[in-house]
């Protein structure tokens, strides 16, 4: 029993570092990550591609669901009250899609065991939502550009108008693609409730994430700003008639939220059974 | 200071309650053999001292400080079941994983000497959904041996193992304890195989501990016996049975006579009945066998 037992505190920089390495590693070498990438550039260019096609039988063409190709990225205003599907159907779609990716990545760790063998060595609980977090985020503002390239793209072969206030347009992609971090922690957060449960997982992803509760509510109070205090209203407020203000509306709601995620995760994956 | 103290531990799933204040204490660099029946509260008792899940009631501390301390988790490594390991990475990446998790420096090197140790160094290349149950459990010793842990918990680590497996990882528990340099708890339904290791037992049954004692205490305790062969067993089992409580005939054909006896004086017996005894020896009732009339006693 010669040996004195030593007990170093491994710092929180360490300890994210290494959990942000693994979870990074392993999202660069899942092949789920790269089909996501791919679903976000093809929705766009399907959905301008396919608007306006002459009807086969009657050789007359549909009206075109944009007249802009940017609309496709965000509407005009935020329009929280969507009356059709083309006021919908925006880069906002990503943050559904990212939901799914979210549920498929975090139930991986329940279905191989890997937190069985993360939680019972030094990371803590808050490690873990932080470096789900920050890599789903990343994940889904990559999903993100892949949806502009997407858009982009498809626009130039349909030869759509490309009109827009281009700083205008940079404030909505970034607001948006800040917005990841608030929707990354959401889905973590309904994931470590879930987390034994990985169909009810991604139900609840896909519902929160179609921001159906606060389209629900916007036909109730109508198109008030006070919707953006929720991601779904802030990542709407990003239009593109957006200034840098948007995009700070957008940081302070995606931080604040990612926060309130994070300490609730946190907590319950502090007091209940982990595996 | 133990290595873990345990005090009235209790657990509930839903209505029922697994462990009902189980009591353990395991000194610091003893092999803990911890066993008990399916449904015992052995692995409940693992995973709670392991933090996955969460206790009732109860204390449970490791090395003096409370086991959700990070600093004590980052001195155990474990292997529960078995590795959370992603079965489409090798194993030389789930590995690297681990460590980078750990935040272990020098981390190949590393890797490579625990794999070294569980003799998996060939296998690290394949993909680990690739691998035999055996070589899985090799790879859960491998992942609990890494940054060299103050305290080991296994459960159930040598289910899957064959003759050759069994031997290494005996070996890799006896050279990790050598001067008090790891705690090992391991629980196992192979009571041989934790015989030839285990420093100290302790026996869970219905949520609680009934037993703890070290590897001496048991060796006392274990009742000798006398086995015997003749060329007429019935009558001999007979004959024996009226003069002795506790007479039975064993699976490899001996009688066993439990009772505190000489042999010299059922040599002489069975001589004036008639009999010759072709074989007769003494010895003690393994750890299986006194485990199984603990178990007796308790129904």
């Amino acid at each position: 029993m010669g040996k004195t037992l030593r007990f170093d505190s491994p710092s929180f920089g360490r300890r994210l570092k290494g959990m942000l390495g693994v979870d990074f590693y392993r999202l660069f070498h899942t092949p789920m990550y790269y089909i996501f990438l791919a679903i976000a550039a093809i929705i766009p260019a399907m959905i301008l591609g396919t608007s306006g096609i002459p009807d086969p039988q009657t050789g007359v063409a549909a009206t075109p669901l944009y007249t802009n190709v940017w609309h496709i990225i965000a509407a005009e205003e935020p329009l929280y009250v969507v009356s059709d599907i083309a006021e919908y159907a925006n880069m906002d779609m990503v943050f559904i899609f990212g939901g799914i990716m979210v549920s498929i990545f975090i139930g991986h760790d329940y279905k191989s065991g890997y937190v069985k063998q993360l939680f019972t060595t030094h990371p803590k609980k808050q490690d873990y939502m932080m470096s789900k977090t920050i890599t789903c985020a990343f994940a889904m503002a990559c999903m993100c550009v892949t949806y502009l390239i997407g858009a982009v793209a498809a626009g130039l072969l349909t030869g759509g108008s490309f009109q827009v206030d281009p700083l205008a347009l940079l404030c909505a992609v970034l607001g948006k693609m800040i917005m990841s971090l608030g929707w990354a922690s959401l889905y973590t957060f309904l994931n470590i409730i879930f987390r034994k449960y990985f169909g009810v997982s991604i139900a609840s992803s896909f519902f929160f994430g179609t921001g159906i509760l606060i389209i629900g509510a916007a036909a109730i109070v109508g198109n008030s700003a006070w919707l953006n205090v929720f991601l779904y209203g802030s990542s709407v407020y990003a239009c593109l008639s957006s200034t840098p203000v948007t995009v700070l509306v957008c940081l302070v709601c995606s931080v604040v939220w990612a926060l309130v995620y994070n300490v609730l995760g946190t907590r319950i994956l502090s007091k209940c059974d982990v595996y | 200071m133990d290595a873990i103290e345990i005090k009235g531990l209790t657990k509930n799933y839903g209505q029922k309650q697994a462990l009902k204040g189980l009591d353990m204490t395991v000194p610091v660099g003893s092999i803990y053999g911890l066993i008990g029946e399916n449904g015992s509260g052995k692995s409940t008792t693992e995973k709670l001292i392991c933090g996955l899940i969460q206790p009732n009631g109860g204390s449970i501390r490791l090395f003096g400080r409370p086991h959700t301390d990070p600093d004590v988790r980052a001195r155990m490594g474990v292997l529960i079941e078995s590795p959370g390991c992603f079965p489409n990475y090798t194993v030389w990446n789930n590995m690297m994983l681990q460590a980078a998790n750990l935040g272990i420096k020098n981390a190949d090197v590393e890797v490579r000497k625990v794999l070294k140790l569980v003799r998996m160094e060939g296998a690290a290349g394949n993909k680990y959904k690739n691998c035999s149950l055996g070589m899985k459990q090799r790879i859960g010793i491998a992942f609990a041996l890494l940054g060299s842990p103050e305290l080991l918990i296994l459960d159930e680590p040598i289910n899957g193992l064959d003759v050759d497996g069994m031997r290494i990882m005996r070996e890799v528990l006896v050279d990790i304890t050598k001067e008090g340099r790891c705690t090992v708890v391991i629980s196992s339904h192979v009571l041989g195989e934790l015989e030839k290791i285990a420093t100290h037992y302790g026996i869970v049954r219905g949520g609680r501990m009934i037993r703890q004692m070290t590897a001496k205490e048991l060796d006392e305790s274990c009742r000798t016996y006398v086995a015997l062969k003749t060329g007429q067993m019935s009558r001999s089992k007979a004959l024996l049975g009226c003069r002795y409580s506790r007479v039975e005939e064993d699976d490899d054909g001996y009688l066993r006579v439990y009772d505190d006896v000489e042999p010299e004086r059922i040599v002489s017996y069975l001589y004036e009945n008639g009999i010759v005894i072709n074989e007769i020896r003494t010895a003690k009732i393994s750890l299986e066998e006194y485990y199984n009339d603990l178990m007796k006693e308790g129904k």
